[in-house]
């Protein structure tokens, strides 16, 4: 009874009770994570758009400057007549007005008239160097003509402007710029007849110009930046960017493989989440586009990208999972309390009734139930109670049939004396109990004389009259402790317990005799009828009841032939 | 109970004949070592092969030096990489009567002592894999005749259409071999002719490329005529299939070339096993696997381009690499002769 049904219904109502609040909590966990994790990524795609048309925005500005300074009459004159103008003299001002530019840019590393002649070599170039603007002298400028940015430009007309692939720049003597990723914007410088012969360069810090940009985002965004093979150029972990200038190559494709469709141009944007498992750490959301972005002539784009912490998206999914697991848990501890007061209320009932029914059983105690209630308990209590009525009724009804039954098996019907089985019975019974007590007693066999008669020409109506009233007249002159028994027919016995005397029995055998010779008036007339009797005394005549009953009805033939209507004692 | 039965599956599986099995550990190159054939490897020696990559000489150089070579048992390195190894005694002479394949090798690869770097007081430390020589590619439309010499790079016909490569130890190599010096020991009063030499070469190229994508890119847009090939025989794959229509030639100065050999690490576990591996890599299956899938030269096979008298350098270190690329910076920087 410790796991009851009170307790298994308790249990069953808080369990499905708290597997539903799961359920519904899971799936607006879930849900809701979904719904936060689409709104980032199109949050995140959307500031990457912004970023990147930021990003053109600001070189644009860049080659108008240098379109700007291409178009100068000082800059063509420069490159028209270097031997009249030897690298390094600046008879123009030129350096000045790249100062008033630099100063006006702090993202510009360096700015520079470059002629074509002389393998390329700086004719005005100015440096910044930390907070200063550095003019560089004659010595100190260089030949360019062997890299991109010069023999790409040289190619292009008027107004056009080359924008370089994102490099390191090693070229030493650059200052500030040395080995600082950079933009290089270029544009061709002509003489009046259209002839190119020089180019001016802005060189753009291009970590400067995206720290620049990025100061508008929300700080946990991460800006991701590689060239169209994919290399990495930008990366919030700075040892991953540029790893071919180390001799390696760290691909954007393959830390965030949705991005090949980036490359290989099947798509303008993606994004992607990558869980916390694939990227040592924390799990990320990331938004990537392929932004338009001159330099090489086929491939002429770069991927632009941002990021942010999963968990950062996630954290309001987080707390929502977290109090949903907190209501369960509360829901839950009332659940079980109401499913204890709910089972309580049941069983309560069920239990008086238990209670009753094993008091009923045990003690056949009809206990009413309380049958108030008009529902099915109720129902249950008034029907346990119509049926402890019923048994009871039904038992003493069972009870007086056994008893009449046993009464039945053990007398004569006619005469209402014990019948032969009793008798037998009882002659054991006493011939004991006289063996043990060492006690007399006798044994009388009655045989009606001309019953034969009596039943022949009355009829057999007037016979059992005869027969009951001959067995109320022995039992008359017996003591109550003795019996009188009917064989059948018209033998009766009598059995007389602690006979003092051998003679007393001899006299109640005679007081019998005669009152069975006394007449009997019996339907309307008066019979007349005798009786034989034999008489055996214990022990004298017989040890056991065979004997005895053998000595009896020995002693009573004898009395019936002797002319009947006497006693007879065995042996005499 | 549940606990014992665990214990039971445990000791049952630690017991496996799988964990009985020998390891051979393995430090190589991405290519050299695919996983079919290392499986085969495994079926016929009945051991467990762990293959680790490194991708420069320096991962290399850490990873090998970590433990006393203890870490690994077989790796491959370049033979200007080798001297490194012996002179810090991180690996152990080789059985070559272990390594029966070695009688294969063509004749180049069979005299050790000649490959310089590789032996040491009469023991071989490494066997040669697999090399990448550095020749020229030409464009055979521009080129009436193939080109010869390194030379070709400096001749002012084809100024502006020659594509060099952005390195400092390889271009002081050629340029002092153009100049008829020692490509790997530059004297102190040479320096100055191979440094006015590079600036020369400056002045011709069309740039200094550094990727091999780039270098197709470059090549294809301003009509190239010559390109130094830094990445060999895989570089001309890529313009081929770039379609252009280039040749190769090793230049009568000689190629550079980076020539990888297989050693033993002194942590070696089991020297045999070691040199079966060895001895599996230069089966000509597992070697003419290498120069199909990557495109590099094995030391087994000839080369239906290459011609046996063609001169290969198999690089060296060089006499003081700081030196050269810290004076390379400034010549590809474009610093005036005057200023050196």
């Amino acid at each position: 009874m410790r796991y009851g049904i009170g307790f298994k219904l308790g249990l069953l109502l808080a369990s499905f009770s708290l597997v539903a609040m799961g359920i519904v909590g899971y799936y607006s966990y879930a849900s809701g994570r979904a719904t936060l994790l689409a709104a980032a990524q199109r949050d995140l795609l959307t500031a990457t758009h912004v970023l990147g048309r930021n990003f053109q925005a600001n070189i644009d500005a860049v080659a108008r400057d240098t379109l700007l300074l291409a178009s100068l009459p000082a800059s063509s004159a420069m490159v028209s007549s270097p031997e009249s103008m030897p690298a390094g003299r600046d008879p123009k001002g030129l350096s000045d007005t790249f100062a008033a530019m630099m100063a006006a840019h702090p993202e510009y590393f360096q700015i520079r008239l470059i002629g074509a002649d002389q393998h390329g070599l700086e004719l005005v170039r100015l440096d910044r160097d930390d907070g200063k603007l550095v003019p560089v002298q004659a010595d100190n400028l260089q030949e360019k003509a062997h890299y991109p940015y010069v023999f790409n430009t040289l190619q292009l007309g008027r107004g056009q402007v080359y924008l370089s692939d994102i490099t390191i720049n090693h070229e030493e003597g650059a200052h500030s710029g040395l080995h600082k990723p950079t933009v290089r914007v270029a544009s061709p410088v002509l003489d009046d007849s259209g002839k190119v012969l020089g180019l001016i360069v802005i060189n753009v810090d291009l970590n400067g110009l995206f720290d620049r940009l990025k100061s508008d985002l929300p700080s946990a965004y991460q800006l991701y930046l590689s060239n169209h093979w994919g290399d990495f150029l930008i990366h919030p972990n700075p040892a991953e960017a540029f790893g071919f200038d180390q001799g390696r190559r760290i691909f954007i494709q393959e830390s965030f493989e949705p991005v090949a469709a980036l490359i290989n141009g099947k798509s303008a944007s993606v994004v992607t989440n990558i869980d916390a498992i694939q990227q040592a750490g924390n799990g990320l959301v990331a938004a990537f586009i392929r932004m338009p972005f001159g330099g090489s002539v086929q491939k002429d784009f770069v991927i632009l990208g941002l990021s942010q912490p999963l968990e950062n998206v996630v954290r309001e999914t987080s707390k929502l999972g977290w109090n949903t697991v907190q209501i369960i848990l509360v829901l839950g501890v009332l659940a079980i309390l109401l499913a204890a007061l709910v089972s309580r209320a049941v069983i309560g009932p069920l239990r008086k009734m238990v209670d009753a029914m094993s008091v009923f059983s045990k003690e056949h105690v009809v206990n009413e139930l309380s049958a108030a209630r008009k529902d099915e308990i109720g129902l249950l209590a008034s029907s346990l109670n119509d049926m402890q009525n019923i048994i009871v009724a039904n038992m003493r009804d069972l009870n007086e049939s056994r008893q009449a039954l046993e009464h039945l098996a053990q007398h004569d019907p006619l005469t209402g004396l014990p019948n032969r089985a009793l008798f037998d019975d009882r002659l054991r019974q006493a011939v004991s109990q006289a063996r043990r007590d060492k006690t007399h007693m006798a044994l009388l066999f009655v045989d009606l004389d001309a019953f034969k008669d009596v039943n022949d020409t009355c009829g057999h109506h007037v016979g059992d009259l005869l027969l009951n009233a001959a067995a109320k007249r022995m039992q008359a002159c017996v003591r109550h402790a003795d019996t009188v028994g009917r064989m059948g027919g018209d033998e009766f016995v009598v059995l007389l317990t602690h006979v003092e005397e051998d003679q007393d029995a001899v006299l109640v055998a005679e007081k019998i005799c005669k009152a069975l010779s006394q007449p009997f008036d019996l339907d309307g007339r008066s019979l007349f009828i005798g009786s034989s009797i034999g008489v055996a005394l214990y022990p004298e005549h017989g040890s056991d009841e065979l004997t005895l009953s053998r000595s009896a009805d020995a002693a009573m033939y004898r009395a019936k032939e002797s002319g009947g209507n006497r006693v007879s004692l065995f042996g005499s | 109970m549940n606990l014992r039965l665990l214990l039971l599956i445990v000791l049952l599986t630690l017991s496996l004949p799988g964990q009985a099995v020998e390891t051979l550990r393995v430090l190589t190159w991405p290519g050299y070592a695919d996983s079919d054939l290392v499986k085969l490897f495994e079926k016929q020696h009945g051991v467990r092969v762990e293959v680790s990559f490194v991708s420069s000489d320096e991962v290399l150089r850490q990873k090998i030096s970590a433990n006393q070579g203890g870490n690994f048992d077989v790796f491959a390195a370049n033979t200007a990489e080798m001297q490194h190894y012996i002179n810090e005694r991180l690996v152990v002479p080789l059985r070559l009567a272990n390594i029966p394949n070695t009688a294969h090798q063509l004749p180049r690869f069979r005299k050790l002592q000649s490959i310089p770097g590789i032996t040491r007081l009469g023991e071989a430390y490494a066997v040669p894999y697999t090399y990448s020589e550095m020749g020229l590619i030409y464009d055979r439309k521009q080129f009436v005749q193939a080109p010869t010499s390194l030379a070709a790079m400096w001749d002012p016909k084809y100024q502006g259409r020659v594509l060099a490569f952005d390195t400092s130890s390889h271009n002081f190599s050629i340029a002092s071999l153009v100049l008829g010096g020692k490509p790997f020991r530059i004297e102190d009063k040479d320096f100055k002719g191979v440094v006015n030499h590079l600036i020369a070469l400056r002045r011709n190229v069309l740039t200094f490329y550094t990727l091999p994508e780039e270098s197709v890119e470059l090549f294809r847009h301003h009509s190239a005529a010559l390109l130094f090939a830094n990445y060999g025989r895989q570089q001309l794959k890529l313009l081929r299939d770039a379609g252009a229509d280039v040749g190769y030639v090793i230049p009568v100065e000689g190629a550079l070339a980076w020539l990888d050999c297989w050693a033993l690490t002194r942590g070696v576990k089991n020297k045999e096993l070691a040199e079966s591996w060895i001895n599996f890599m230069l089966e000509k299956k597992v070697s003419s696997e290498l120069t199909r899938r990557q495109g590099l030269s094995n030391t087994i096979e000839v080369d239906t381009e290459a011609a046996d008298a063609d001169k290969i350098i198999w690089l060296e270190p060089v006499e003081d690499d700081k030196r050269r690329a810290a004076l390379w910076g400034r010549i590809i920087s474009g610093d005036l002769p005057g200023r050196f």
